[in-house]
């Protein structure tokens, strides 16, 4: 990073210094952010299906309700480590929301219309929603009966996607302006219907998707395969074995279909940023002569400029997502071959080290994606209508120094605790779940059992209905 | 036509505006008194147990204020969140601190580590608290685009701080029993519990009106093509997300007298 210049003029643009600055802190919360959306996305789709699996067997199933339990056992360990990490999410996105308007006016001057007109709508329609009846399964969970229980978190789920659909309409129209009119100071909204449909939107909206099924899944698989493989030390309950048994088995069966579906939107959106950014094509294939030609009209169009991003990022962020993919690929494919076999599933231990080993690798593969999509359509913020440095807000390099040092810090903080605590939850076990362990408020606590004594199988479920 | 629209858009941002500092200062309001309220770390927890299954609906008022701001109002907000950055960095980082202790501080069971939550959550709603004052003492009297300066503001942020801590003390009346909301209904003093809450939720409700009503929003709203998109669209969406907010209310109405998963 460039050292500012003196900002002694008070509000006086510190152009690159600030620029900089600026574009770090975005980037660097900007991921942070998506470290939480993809697990919480994904973790949610998870949960629902198997709370709605538990609610739909409820009742049936042999071994005097042992299954039953289990399954209510599996909503609400899976359903904790869901909450932990959704709650820090959402703590990291506040600050995503307000950053546009701190660090970025400019783009809400020129493009608000379009760009505002989706983040309201995501908080409206989708997370104000999402979070009210997030509240009510989380509070509520002895409260509702087990289908009103269940149907809560499917309105939960269903606005995540939605917001994330929103979201993307904005990222979406910067790398692709669509139905849109020049006015004198910006743009205006012309054609609604192309921005909610925009390719750039619809393909992005089904690669986070099945990217954030992934991440689940390998989780999943990851924690549960920590589980079977400390069967031979500590042993588990038989019921949480089983409990662990089938979510390994979610997991691993749910990650290759969630990896073809990432990898087939990734290429449809390949060939489509071919027509759309041509430049981020030419840079990704390494093509010199596309590039310099590229370059030129771009100059001859918009004016004197370097109209290329930065090659190393470009390239190397892709490369680093295809080799994710490649592992990805070879792993879950053998893995679910694997998991047909119950022996293996229980005592394949050199497996279960290798499960556990792959849970980072969705998150390198997200996060390069996102660095070879946004870095890609660099020098524009609004891809061929508005640079990067003409959207920097009137700040001062000083102040935007302090607040790149508050948010990393804080940024890194709330990853390295959310991460603690995820991994500290998983390793306790079922046995040791706060989340719905508590009936109506007044009724002693239960979750702070010392990790070692775990209580027979099925006791601690409690108050909780039997689905 | 194109008028009647703005003023819903600035009336839907009062709203969401209005409805965060009621709900949500209510909440700030209680976690800034947990010291106070709650004199041991079960106690304490009791504390938070009454305001944890609103919480998290009660700040996406906010969110939905931004996102109103944002949307309807593009070019001003980017102004005043630029202008009051030294504000909001604050505002922001308190809120996130706050909110990270109070979903944390029941996933460990170290005296410790609860004694750090409970730190996280009263220093963080206190900067918050104070920020909201601050930033509502340049919405009020000074230029909507600079962090106000001068003794007025150090006082007005005083006394919006001191408003969130009466308002949460009017709540955890409302919501906790025995000791605790005796403790909560001191600043009240004599005075019936739903009638000092009836008030400083309107005391609550009137500030962020008050500084709308100095910003310049009929001449900044965004375009009438999305105006007469966004607005119909929000205003037919708003009533589920708050009939689902009634429901929550409903639903946790009665008062608490042990711990929730918080």
């Amino acid at each position: 990073m460039r050292r500012g210049a003196p900002f002694a003029d008070g509000g006086g643009v510190d152009g690159t210094g600030a620029l900089d600055l600026a574009r770090w802190q975005f980037a660097l919360t900007a991921a942070a952010h998506f470290l939480f959306v993809s697990l919480t996305l994904g973790l949610a789709t998870v949960v629902t299906a198997v709370q709605t699996w538990a609610v739909l067997r409820r009742g049936s199933g042999g071994d005097g309700g042992r299954d039953a339990a289990v399954r209510a056992r599996m909503v609400r360990f899976w359903g904790q480590l869901y909450v932990v990490n959704y709650a820090v999410g959402i703590v990291t996105g506040i600050a995503m929301e307000f950053q546009f308007g701190l660090a970025w006016s400019g783009l809400g001057h020129y493009a608000g219309d379009v760009l505002g007109a989706s983040l309201a709508m995501e908080t409206i329609v989708a997370f104000f929603v999402e979070s009210t009846f997030l509240g009510l399964w989380i509070f509520g969970w002895n409260r509702f009966g087990p289908r009103l229980h269940c149907a809560l978190l499917w309105v939960v789920t269903g606005t995540a996607y939605l917001s994330a659909y929103w979201i993307l309409v904005a990222n979406g129209f910067l790398n692709h302006p669509v139905g849109y009119t020049r006015t004198a100071h910006g743009i205006e909204l012309a054609d609604a219907p192309a921005v909610l449909a925009n390719p750039s939107t619809l393909l992005a909206f089904g690669h986070i998707a099945g990217g954030a099924l992934l991440t689940a899944a390998f989780f999943v698989a990851g924690i549960s395969a920590y589980h079977l493989r400390r069967r031979g030390t500590s042993r588990p309950s038989g019921a949480d074995t089983e409990l662990f048994r089938r979510s390994l088995r979610i997991g691993v069966f749910l990650a290759p279909p969630a990896l073809l579906w990432t990898a087939a939107s990734g290429g449809l959106q390949l060939s489509a940023i071919a027509g759309h950014q041509p430049m981020k094509s030419a840079v990704w294939r390494a093509e010199t002569a596309e590039i310099a030609r590229l370059q030129a009209e771009l100059v001859e169009r918009f004016g004197p400029g370097d109209y290329v991003p930065s090659q190393g990022l470009v390239r190397g962020a892709a490369l680093l997502m295809l080799g994710a993919f490649a592992l990805m690929l070879y792993a879950s494919a053998g893995s679910a071959l694997l998991a047909c076999f119950r022996r293996a599933v229980l005592r394949f231990r050199g497996w279960h080290v290798l499960l556990m080993a792959l849970v980072p690798l969705p998150y390198v593969a997200m996060t390069a994606g996102w660095v070879f999509r946004e870095a890609g359509r660099q020098p524009w913020v609004v891809y061929g209508l508005l640079r990067t440095e003409d959207a920097l807000s009137d700040v001062s390099a000083g102040g935007m120094r302090v607040s790149l040092a508050v948010f990393t810090t804080l940024f890194a903080l709330l990853l390295a605790v959310n991460w603690w605590l995820l991994l500290r939850t998983a390793r306790r076990g079922p046995g040791a779940v706060a989340l719905g362990g508590l009936g109506e408020p007044g009724e002693d606590e239960r979750d702070e059992r010392t990790p070692g004594d775990g209580p027979p199988a099925g006791r601690d479920i409690g108050p909780v209905p039997a689905y | 036509m194109e008028i009647a629209v703005e003023t819903l858009a600035a009336a839907l941002l009062g709203l969401f505006t209005a409805g965060y500092l009621v709900l949500g200062g209510a909440d700030l309001g209680v976690c800034m008194l947990l010291p106070h309220l709650g004199r041991d770390a079960d106690e304490r927890r009791t504390v938070l147990a009454a305001i944890a299954p609103f919480f998290l609906g009660n700040e996406v008022w906010l969110i939905a204020a931004a996102g109103v701001f944002v949307g309807c109002f593009p070019a001003l907000e980017g102004e005043v969140f630029t202008g009051q950055s030294a504000v909001l960095v604050p505002l922001l980082a308190g809120w996130i601190v706050r909110d990270a202790g109070l979903w944390w501080r029941g996933r460990a069971p170290w005296r410790a580590w609860r004694a750090l939550c409970d730190g996280m959550v009263v220093a963080g709603s206190w900067t918050a608290a104070l920020a909201w004052g601050w930033l509502l003492a340049g919405l009020l009297t000074g230029d909507p685009a600079e962090p106000a300066a001068g003794p007025a503001t150090v006082l007005t942020s005083l006394g919006v701080a001191a408003l969130f801590a009466v308002h949460g003390s009017a709540f955890a009346a409302l919501r906790l029993t025995g000791g605790l909301r005796r403790r909560a209904r001191l600043p009240a003093g004599r005075a019936g519990e739903r009638s000092t809450f009836a008030l400083t939720a309107l005391a609550m409700a009137v500030l962020p009106l008050a500084a709308g009503v100095r910003l310049p929003l009929a001449e900044s709203a965004a375009g009438g093509q999305v105006l007469g998109l966004l607005v119909p669209a929000v205003l037919a969406v708003v009533p589920l997300p708050v009939a689902a907010q009634v429901w929550l209310w409903l639903t946790f109405r009665g008062r608490v007298t042990g711990p929730s998963y918080l």
